[in-house]
């Protein structure tokens, strides 16, 4: 079999899905194995390559994590949403019963950390949140789903292996489906 | 008791007159995925997860409010019903807020086992996210209704059982909530005695004690189940 390629991304995450993907300790050499590791937050390059398989950690919060999504969806062969936020929105999506501007404004103006100096930030590089956060699937096609915050590493594991190897995952019969 | 017969998936059974379909599938073995009911409390339909089929009738009919008779022939486990199942169960999630991370009741809900039940790996519909609010004025428990799936158990064992009648709903549609008294905060009411019963039979993390924390809660549903029976005993 043709040693296939799997790319990393973190949009809208606390990147704790990635600490997961880490915890498959030594297995990670079952992993390389099979695939080359070609892209992920710490690999130094802009941008995201084609790839078998794309594990995608967060939400989509803004337009910096929209056109990456895009973009990482033609890079793809399987999408695969990684943890709850990816799939629900879950943490990242509680602001969105509350009006962005409330949010940056407390963030960034009334926390009391701000020792009433707080200033909104402005730089025209920074990413422009959106409204609303929403999770991938509502964005783009996504392939397979790994729900959890964050799924275990045994679960990461065993979706990367099956995938891998040209196998189908099948969390809940693998009794592996798992929220929160 | 005189008995009837039915069917119920492909079993020919004898089953007391009276029963409703829930009831004697229990009594024979025969699982069906249910939430707003509670033995112990009347049955109202309000969750839609227990559907049967039964030949002859072109709707789906809820076997905990629907009594058998003679000669039905009911399906309670076809792939059109699972899945109404999954869809029920996805709007569920959909409709309010639910953050299994942050929730008391993660690891212990009965919704989540639903979800996990019916195979629910996401949820194909939009997320509504609606502002819902979290009354925190009752001194010893909290309901946030991010968290409530309107399955009415609070309501029912607060009039039914405690005889309080504490709980009420209000508006229709995606609107509808659970209210305390006359829409008040459930610190300033008048009939909770602060039993405890609704905080118990609630299925998910929207009624709770304040003493927990995240993924702590621990409910006791069936202490209402076995109270009512005690009571039934005359003792
Ligand atoms: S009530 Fe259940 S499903 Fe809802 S957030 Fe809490 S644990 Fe999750
Ligand atoms: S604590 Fe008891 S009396 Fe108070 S609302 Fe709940 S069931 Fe009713
Ligand atoms: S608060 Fe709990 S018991 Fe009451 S309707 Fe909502 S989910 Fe059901
Ligand atoms: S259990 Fe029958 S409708 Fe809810």
């Amino acid at each position: 079999m043709k040693k296939k390629k799997i790319g990393t991304v973190w949009l809208g995450g606390c990147s704790g899905c990635h600490m997961s993907l880490l915890d498959i300790d030594e297995r990670i050499l079952e992993v390389v194995k099979l695939a080359d590791i070609v892209k992920c937050p710490i690999v130094d390059q802009k941008e995201f390559p084609q790839v078998d398989v794309a594990l995608v950690e967060g939400s989509v919060t803004s337009d910096e994590h929209l056109h990456e999504l895009l973009h990482v969806r033609k890079q793809a062969t399987c999408l695969v949403a990684l943890g709850d936020c990816a799939v629900t929105a879950n943490v990242t999506g509680m602001r969105n019963y509350l009006k962005k501007e409330e949010v940056l404004n407390y963030a960034y103006v009334e926390a009391a950390s701000n020792d009433k100096e707080g200033k909104m930030p402005q730089h025209p590089a920074l990413l422009k949140l959106h409204e609303k956060v929403v999770p991938l699937q509502e964005v783009v096609h996504v392939d397979y789903v790994i729900p959890g915050c964050p799924p275990s590493a045994d679960t990461i594991f065993y979706v990367l292996a099956e995938l891998l190897n040209d196998r189908v995952p099948n969390l809940e019969q693998e009794r592996k489906l798992k929220y929160g | 008791m005189a008995k009837i017969p039915v069917t119920i998936d492909d079993k020919p059974l004898e089953v007391e007159t009276g029963r409703t379909i829930l009831e004697a599938c229990k009594e024979n073995g025969i699982e069906i995925l249910t939430m707003c009911h509670l033995e112990g409390i009347g049955d109202v339909g309000a969750c839609r997860l227990c559907l049967v089929e039964i030949e002859g009738i072109n709707k789906l009919l809820p076997a905990c409010t629907t009594k058998v008779a003679a000669n039905q022939v009911i399906k309670t486990k076809t792939e059109r019903l699972k899945k109404y199942q999954r869809i029920t169960t996805e709007l569920f999630f959909a409709e309010r807020n639910h953050i299994c991370a942050v929730c008391v009741a993660d690891g212990n809900c009965e919704l989540q086992d639903l979800g996990y039940k019916v195979g629910m790996d996401h949820v194909r519909f939009p997320y509504l996210f609606p502002q819902a609010n979290v009354d925190t004025s009752h001194p010893m428990y909290v309901m946030d209704h991010n968290r409530c799936i309107m399955c009415t158990r609070c309501v029912r064992v607060c009039s039914e059982v405690e005889g309080a009648h504490n709980w009420g709903i209000k508006n229709r549609g995606i609107e509808v909530r659970v209210i305390s008294d006359f829409d008040t905060p459930w610190g300033d009411s008048t009939t909770c005695t602060s039993c405890s019963k609704c905080v118990n039979v609630c299925p998910t993390g929207a009624l709770w004690p304040k003493t927990v924390v995240q993924g702590q809660l621990v409910k006791q549903p069936k202490m209402v189940s076995e109270l009512v029976a005690k009571r039934k005993m005359n003792l």
